[in-house]
């Protein structure tokens, strides 16, 4: 139970929980829905879902400050593609934290004037944009991962001088996927926090491309999506070790 | 804009300050209502305030643990009268959190059978039973340290003046029971600057004194044992929530067992 004060006792273990609940009911609620008899349940599932979604909100004001310090620490980041790539990712944070608050302003009364349809566009637009900027600093880091793990292998190789085995040119393509497929499972398998931030920004990813058309999928999988992320989420807040760092 | 990172890292930051911000709404509304301000603004803030109170009662869901563990902290302390006094504060703290999990589950609708008022008269009542245990540590905490300061008091008095004039705190007792009314004002004004004293020199204590004699107007109020009206809860609440987001900034300042 110390555990879990400790962890609910921080913002955002609190908000991953929140959003680990919001949605497993939006996959219950697709998995349910078919079945005729479980009307209230679903019914009691969407009330649920909406004011914990509504309730998140709490937890997100004020976190324009929190982007604009990640911004500002992601500038003196050594290597210069995940430099750009987080600077970039980070303003486009700002920005939809910003709208975020917009939007907020208008949900709770205290502006009628405000056009929710285009500020809920940029939000997506720009949530889009931080989480593709995310998944390629991903991808630049798994390929210097998979370069370091083949090094290595190829290091050990040499000095075990094995003989290599004899293949025919048809087995060539299959034979290079299969390799690829093995190296890359090696580098994420070395590199849990590269693995979880990946899935992480994976899972994110079709929320914005449904909400904005791009890609509609339906809510089961977008909630079984939300849940994985949230639980990538809970890991890294309950075990800091695992957060993917910056060098 | 580190230290700001920093505080609403905790979650019970960001709750005090939507709590402040919920007080402030009310007396604000209090105050528009007062001078006559328009109908649609003082529909605004009241809209803002139930949305503060609803998001409150969500951010506060699990806060019933953190209330029994520390209860169950509590129960290893040394002095029996603290030991009681916060043990059982944490519990009813920890039935209070309960209740208004039940109250959020009514209001959004997971179980709309809830009878609310009930509820919400139940949960108050913890919170009053809670406030009034932390008073009474707070008072025997009080209590203590006057007596300390006193005894201190008397020794260096002894010690400067070889011990012939009597203690400056107590005074004599050869008084006859004709000069009983003046001398029990002496008494008095001599406890209430032994008061001050020992108040002024632990910030904690008064810091805690302070917040929870504020904090006791809202269910005093609520639960209609004394009616002082929405201002006063609104002041109240905003300064009790003010005292605790201090307390959170400054970690020195939270009164330890």
């Amino acid at each position: 139970m110390d555990a879990f004060i400790r962890f609910t006792n921080q913002t955002q273990g609190r908000d991953r929980l929140f959003r680990a609940t919001q949605y497993t009911c939006m996959l219950l609620r697709y998995l349910l829905e078919a079945n005729a008899d479980k009307e209230k349940v679903v019914m009691k599932l969407k009330k649920l879902e909406s004011s914990v979604s509504t309730g998140r909100k709490w937890f997100r004001l004020g976190n324009v400050i929190h982007a604009v310090q990640s911004t500002e620490q992601s500038i003196h980041v050594t290597d210069p593609v995940p430099r750009l790539c987080l600077t970039l990712a980070n303003l486009n944070r700002v920005v939809y934290y910003i709208c975020d608050t917009i939007l907020w302003v208008r949900s709770v009364g205290l502006a009628s004037g405000i056009n929710k349809e285009k500020w809920q566009m940029w939000a997506n637009r720009h949530y889009y944009y931080f989480l593709l900027l995310s998944l390629a600093r991903d991808l630049y880091e798994i390929a210097l991962q998979m370069g370091r793990v083949s090094r290595n292998k190829a290091k050990r190789k040499t000095s075990s001088s094995q003989s290599p085995r004899g293949y025919s040119v048809v087995d060539e393509d299959t034979e290079w996927l299969q390799s690829f497929l093995l190296l890359l499972f090696q580098s994420l398998k070395q590199h849990p926090p590269l693995l979880l931030d990946t899935v992480k920004n994976c899972c994110d990813i079709l929320i914005p491309l449904n909400q904005m058309g791009v890609y509609r999928s339906n809510p089961g999988v977008i909630g079984l999506g939300g849940l994985l992320s949230s639980v990538a989420g809970i890991i890294t807040v309950a075990y800091p070790q695992m957060k993917l760092k910056t060098r | 804009m580190d230290a700001w990172v920093r505080f609403s890292a905790q979650s019970q930051a960001r709750e005090r300050l939507c709590r402040a911000a919920q007080y402030a709404c009310s007396l604000l509304g209090h105050a528009l209502q007062r001078h006559g301000a328009s109908p649609e603004l003082q529909k605004q803030i009241r809209q803002l305030e139930s949305h503060l109170s609803l998001g409150r009662k969500l951010l506060r869901l699990g806060n019933s643990a953190d209330a029994l563990e520390s209860a169950k902290r509590a129960v290893h302390l040394s002095d029996v009268v603290l030991r009681f006094c916060i043990t059982v504060s944490h519990l009813n703290r920890a039935l209070y959190f309960a209740c208004d999990n039940v109250l959020w589950a009514g209001k959004s609708g997971l179980a709309p059978r809830v009878d609310q008022e009930k509820w919400a008269q139940r949960s108050f009542r913890y919170y009053l039973f809670s406030l009034i245990m932390n008073l009474s540590r707070d008072a025997y905490e009080i209590r203590l340290l006057m007596e300390q300061e006193s005894s201190a008091s008397s020794r260096r008095m002894k010690a400067s003046s070889g011990g012939g004039v009597p203690g400056g705190t107590e005074p004599g007792v050869s008084g006859a029971p004709g000069g009983g009314l003046p001398q029990l004002a002496l008494k008095l004004r001599l406890r209430v600057l032994l008061l001050a004293r020992v108040l002024r020199g632990h910030p904690p204590l008064l810091l805690d004194v302070v917040r929870n004699a504020c904090d006791l107007f809202i269910p005093l109020d609520k639960l209609g044992l004394w009616r002082c009206g929405p201002g006063v809860v609104g002041l109240c609440g905003l300064v009790s929530s003010i005292l605790s987001i201090l307390t959170l900034v400054c970690p020195w300042l939270r009164l330890k067992p």
